[in-house]
């Protein structure tokens, strides 16, 4: 393997880890508040894997979006609704075994059949940096998907405005 | 110990993983704001496949697991905005956000 190739993989192995162990934390936590600081961590562990990825732009969007925005939004909800924060995990255990059983059968049928597929994989990966493409085909080929997305939005701003007002 | 190169089927794995863990939060969490948060973690790992697929896979439509994934992205913002506010509108009318005191349907 190649310096790039090590790297790439003792990063990959270490993200990943890091990435699992939080999501599994955060579903854990009995606090809300440190499930959503949990969830911080795993959505920053994604945008390290989009830089693997090469897709330096979704990298950013990312951290802007999910780490800051979203986030922030989760934890002023959290906080919004007191004595909500630290009530113990109430789903009873009938619901969390099913809840378990239906995750690990969904995760054994899918990655049989994803490593099971043989996928027509390309003979050199993408590797450059894809920000200007993703641009040119925002503005091209998906132009109508990206206007339908502001549009949506717009609606969903005004609509969650208007549903949380107070009357 | 040689290991392969890091591939498709690493990122697919887990993002997989990511996904039913996502999956057991949405169908154990009991506090609303927890089913949120485990539905952002299940699109996140979608995400991660999506963009997996635009650098490996052979296709004619360049980049257009990036293209996806921004699109579930912006999805997502709306989904958590209009979904928070549904659970503060919830919780000014019940004092509750359990799951299971939503009931408003009900009888």
């Amino acid at each position: 393997m190649a310096a790039t190739d090590v790297f790439v993989a003792i990063v990959f192995y270490l993200v990943a880890a890091t990435m699992i162990l939080a999501g599994a934390s955060m579903v854990l936590a009995r606090n809300m508040v440190r499930s959503a600081l949990w969830l911080v961590l795993t959505l920053a562990g994604v945008a390290v894997m989009y830089v693997l990825l090469s897709a330096d732009f979704l990298a950013v969007a990312q951290i802007l979006v999910y780490v800051g925005a979203i986030m922030i939004l989760m934890l002023f909800a959290i906080m919004l609704t007191p004595n909500q924060v630290d009530l113990p995990s109430a789903a009873p255990q009938a619901q969390r075994i099913s809840a378990a059983l239906t995750a690990l059968a969904v995760f054994g049928i899918s990655v049989f059949v994803m490593l099971s597929h043989r996928w027509n994989v390309r003979a050199v990966p993408l590797d450059a940096p894809s920000s200007e493409r993703l641009g040119v085909l925002l503005m091209s080929t998906y132009v109508l998907p990206f206007e339908i997305a502001s549009l949506l939005l717009t609606a969903g701003m005004i609509g969650a405005i208007v549903i949380a007002r107070e009357e | 110990m040689a290991l392969a190169p890091i591939g498709l089927q690493h990122f697919l794995v887990l993002g997989t993983i990511l996904f039913c863990i996502g999956m057991y939060g949405a169908l154990s969490r009991s506090n609303a704001v927890g089913v949120l948060l485990s539905i952002e973690l299940m699109l996140n790992a979608v995400n991660v496949i999506m963009v997996a697929f635009a650098k490996f896979i052979d296709t004619p439509q360049e980049l257009a697991g990036q293209v996806f994934a921004i699109f579930i992205m912006t999805v997502a913002a709306a989904e958590a905005a209009v979904g928070l506010a549904i659970v503060i509108s919830v919780y000014r009318l019940r004092h509750s956000i359990q799951v299971d005191d939503i009931d408003l349907l009900k009888n």
